[in-house]
């Protein structure tokens, strides 16, 4: 049971009236995201995101490892995603889906591919130890809009997260722990962010951030990967039927305002969760430390 | 024993021409054919006794063979009744410069452990001190085992080495629980020693130096220890590789795993190895004289139980369970008239599907046998009928059968 | 000691959902409970006349592997023996029990999952309660560590586990019977019994064993038996559910 029930043919062409008339069944416009919320845990690089009723918690971890040996100056990163019976009842635990593939797919260009964390800066000792960085999303809960949301986390908790310093001496990695020495900040390029847009009507109209109903009744999707500077570094149109070729040019502006919007909500949650370990001492001069 | 089955409740009635053979009434009715055993009628003379002739607390016959397969540094073959293990140990060598971790440590240690993995000092300290008795020296590295998986058991369930398993299928939940729980036992009871699985390097000024010098059995000059551990480096670990399959499974598979596993390593030579420094790697003795066996820490050995309930439907029906102290009064009384539950050791494969309700206990005896019975692991789950006396009773069980398996081991 | 952090029902999707913290071991365990549901994937295992009890165990930073399988296993079993199986809806159909790690340490490969095992008990009982699964009775769990001088810890963490020279996992149900024991490292019986006493006295508290001083005493330390902490937390979301049927009376 891969697959979700099927929208009843009525609610489909409720959904579908309703959007011609330009209505939302939430009541949103079609250019506007669900209420969104980031919030950090105790851990670094713990991030609990909520978009609407989609919710999913990212936790970024690292260790030393051996780097790859065609890439001796490269540290390693990895997005793991895997969907269980917990984000919705018509997910198989242990089973890849077709949706799993290509959610991860997705990511790993979005985030991975254009080099948003810079993994020459996680070497080392050259072709000897690296850290490898490795981010697991777990979808608590699925209501639509799993790329966008997996990113706002994945994003959230590269930049939340510290990893403990290392200093080579004599041949020697010396790892400090958490509390000897301020941890350090991963080194993060770029912000890119994903923004998926849904058509109907044959491409006559678009709305951003579907929920799942809205996902099930649409005909195609359309994802814009691109950070605060407009950048486009991921566009796809993946299945379903033609969308104009001018919906990528204007969309891509929407796409643009959204990703300054959702990075501004992202900053201040940083901010807010700084200034409450700022009262510890060691996590206010590691920000002064890390803000080159 | 077919009779006294084939009278009880299913084929009284019936007219003769209608009667089952003991075989089909197996079949039909596991569950009443084994209660028909354990409990025959007060009026018959037959005792009560399993359905495959055993009694509650007897084990199967056992048999161990070691140093059957020829290209593994140790192996052996286990046969508990019906279900037979397989063990081979091939021993590879793992170079420290490979071992991205090696080369990390953390400035708390402190110089003297500098080439160890990220631990912490203080957890390291009170394992030593805890240790107490005579292995102190060999165990403050203790953690190289776990921290870089020098042992690495793996447990495959043969294609039809029961019923239901195809070729081609993925390691089942099965194989691999077993997996794990070998290889934790393996880290809890801590059976194969860190010191036996290290290369050493000397640098040349104080001579070469075997490895048998180090051993914790003989005696050292306290300061010639130190000097020589200040120079000596780790170049290279063996890593274990335990492969255990299990070609005829008839229950109880976890017993045969362990016992083949423990076979195996009693059997494992370790060639004699040393670092070369002019070709810069590890070189090994083909001198059969050289090798030595590796020194186990005691000999854990594993008994596995389960129990019968004579209303199987007690469960799962949504009637007011008695809760633990009523449950108490409720066996007394039963010790007088009928019994409502068996427990039976080594259980077959059809005893396994009649019954939810396990328990493996791990016992080691002190000083060879002639100390105190130590319990290394008690495991009990799927139900409610063993409690605190019970498991007294079995680890007085499992220590009997102790005793047994290792005259089985030692002979071999 | 503080009890455990409970939410009921913090998820919508799924048909039932807990999130629990242990205070001292810190970890955070994140259940869902999807029950009846059918699993056409799985035909050939389903059992005629009894409901399939799934549980999937997925680590907070690290891919699954045998360790995961195997305490999936100890769960299911336990599990498989409360829930009443039987009863209408069930039968042929499936429970499917998620467990997410989603704070605290994961196990590492190789290590025992007994320190996170009674946290992954409590809130699998806490999201089969919260999809209302007919269940037999309920039950608590805990670990217990025993130091090299003898000292019993309650909850230890992963460090403290791995240098004591035993630890036991013991789960109660609500009638007072030993359902699980996971005991690892060395020990004798006479230690066990006190293991088990002090455990008792964790999860249900010592209002019917109070015979000697001893263990009045560690009701002190122990502070409320998890089994109320628990029965509590349901009664709470309950009268939050029905808050519009009790207010109308």
């Amino acid at each position: 049971m891969n697959k979700e029930a099927p929208l009843s043919i009525a609610e489909r062409d409720f959904i579908l009236n309703a959007l011609r008339e330009g209505v939302r069944l939430d009541g949103r416009e079609a250019d506007q995201l669900r209420p969104l919320k980031v919030s950090f845990g105790e851990e670094y690089g713990h991030v609990k995101v909520q978009l609407g009723k989609t919710s999913l918690i990212v936790r970024i971890s690292s260790e030393v490892t051996k780097p790859h040996d065609d890439r001796p100056f490269d540290g390693l990163f990895t997005i793991a995603l895997e969907l269980t019976a917990m984000g919705s009842p018509a997910w198989d635990n242990g089973r890849q889906g077709d949706l799993e593939t290509y959610v991860t797919n997705t990511l790993d260009r979005v985030v991975r591919h254009s080099n948003a964390l810079d993994t020459e800066s996680l070497c080392i000792m050259k072709g000897v130890s690296c850290w490898s960085v490795r981010a697991d999303v777990h979808i608590t809960d699925y209501d639509g809009n799993l790329v966008d949301a997996s990113c706002i986390g994945i994003m959230a908790g590269l930049l939340h997260f510290r990893r403990p310093d290392a200093v080579v001496k004599d041949g020697q990695v010396i790892v400090y722990g958490l509390d000897e020495r301020v941890p350090v900040a991963l080194n993060i390029t770029h912000k890119p962010l994903a923004v998926t847009f849904h058509t109907f009507d044959e491409g006559r109209l678009v709305i951003l951030d579907a929920t799942r109903k809205e996902e099930q009744a649409s005909e195609a999707d359309v994802v814009i990967g691109l950070n605060n500077a407009g950048d486009v570094c991921f566009v796809s149109k993946f299945s379903g039927s033609p969308v104009d070729a001018m919906v990528f040019v204007n969309k891509t502006n929407v796409a643009l305002e959204k990703v300054k919007e959702i990075n501004g909500v992202i900053d201040k949650a940083l901010q807010a969760d700084l200034a409450k370990r700022g009262k510890g001492g060691l996590a206010e001069q590691s920000r002064a430390e890390n803000d080159r | 024993m077919a009779p006294a089955a084939a009278a009880s409740p299913a084929a009284q009635p019936t007219p003769p021409s209608l009667s089952l053979p003991p075989s089909q009434f197996a079949r039909l009715q596991p569950h009443a054919y084994l209660l028909a055993h354990l409990s025959p009628p007060t009026t018959s003379n037959h005792p009560s006794i399993r359905a495959n002739g055993r009694a509650p607390t007897q084990f199967r016959v056992t048999s161990a063979n070691t140093g059957s397969l020829t290209h593994t540094n140790g192996s052996a073959v286990v046969r508990v009744g019906e279900t037979a293990a397989v063990c081979g140990v091939r021993a590879e060598l793992l170079h420290t410069a490979d071992i991205a971790s090696w080369s990390v440590t953390q400035p708390s240690t402190g110089s003297a452990n500098k080439r160890r993995k990220l631990v912490d000092p203080t957890l390291k300290a009170s394992e030593t001190a805890g240790d107490g008795d005579d292995e102190e020296s060999s165990d403050k590295d203790e953690s190289h085992i776990e921290d870089l998986n020098l042992l690495v058991p793996n447990l495959s369930l043969s294609t039809g080495c029961a019923p239901g398993f195809i070729p081609g299928a993925p390691p089942s939940a099965l194989a691999q629980s077993l997996s794990q729980q070998i290889l934790s036992l393996l880290h809890s009871t801590r059976l194969v020693r860190a010191d036996d699985l290290r290369i050493w390097y000397q640098p040349p000024n104080l001579g070469p130096e075997d490895l048998e010098r180090h051993n914790e059995s003989e005696q050292m000059d306290v300061d010639a220890e130190a000097e020589g551990e200040k120079n000596r480096e780790i170049k290279a670990f063996w890593v274990l590789y335990i492969d255990v399959m299990i070609i005829s499974l008839a229950g109880n598979p976890f017993d045969a795993a362990w016992a083949s596993v423990l076979a195996a390593l009693r059997d494992t030579k370790l060639p004699k190895a040393w670092w070369d420094i002019d070709n810069e790697t590890v070189v090994c003795s083909d001198a059969v004289s050289d090798a030595r066996k590796l020194s186990l820490r005691g000999m854990p050995v594993a008994s596995s139980f389960c129990v019968f309930e004579a209303d199987a439907a007690a469960g799962w029906r949504a009637v007011i369970l008695p809760d633990a102290e009523e449950e108490r009064k409720i066996a007394e009384d039963n010790r007088r008239g009928a019994q409502r539950r068996w427990i039976l050791a080594d259980p077959d494969g059809y005893e396994e599907g009649l019954s939810q309700e396990r328990a493996c206990i791990v016992v080691d005896k002190e000083q060879g046998g002639n100390g105190k019975t130590v319990v290394v692991k008690m495991e009990k789950n799927g139900g409610w009928a063993i409690d605190g006396r019970e498991l007294r009773q079995l680890v007085d069980v499992s220590s009997q059968r102790w005793d047994h398996i290792r005259q089985i081991l030692e002979q071999c | 000691m503080v009890g455990p952090n409970v939410t009921l029902t913090p998820l919508s999707r799924a048909d039932g959902s807990a999130s629990y913290q242990c205070p001292s071991t810190g970890s955070n365990i994140l259940g869902s409970v999807n029950a009846p549901v059918e699993l056409p994937g799985r035909r050939d295992a389903l059992k005629p006349e009894e409901a399939t009890v799934e549980v999937f165990v997925k680590p907070g930073t690290a891919p699954a592997g045998v360790g995961e399988r195997y305490v999936e296993g100890i769960i299911k079993t336990m599990i498989s023996r409360l829930i009443l199986g039987r009863e209408k809806g069930y039968p042929r159909r499936g429970v499917v029990i998620t467990l997410a790690i989603v704070g605290g340490q994961s196990a590492r490969r190789g290590d025992s999952y007994l320190t996170l095992l009674p946290a992954l008990l409590n809130t699998s009982l806490l999201a089969l309660l919260s999809a209302s699964v007919p269940m037999s009775m309920t039950f608590s769990a805990t670990s217990l560590a025993v130091t090299s001088t003898g000292d019993i810890l309650r909850e230890p963490t992963a460090e403290v586990a791995s240098s004591a020279a035993s630890v036991h996992v013991l789960a109660f149900s609500s009638k007072g019977h030993l359902l699980l024991n996971e005991s690892q490292g060395a020990f004798d019986l006479d230690t066990w019994d006190n293991v088990r006493e002090r455990a008792l006295a964790i999860c249900r508290g010592t209002a019917s064993y109070g015979s000697d001083g001893d263990v009045t005493m560690s009701v002190d330390v122990d502070g409320q038996p998890l089994e109320g902490t628990i029965r509590e937390a349901v009664e709470d979301q309950v009268h939050r559910d029905y808050a519009w049927s009790i207010d109308a009376v």
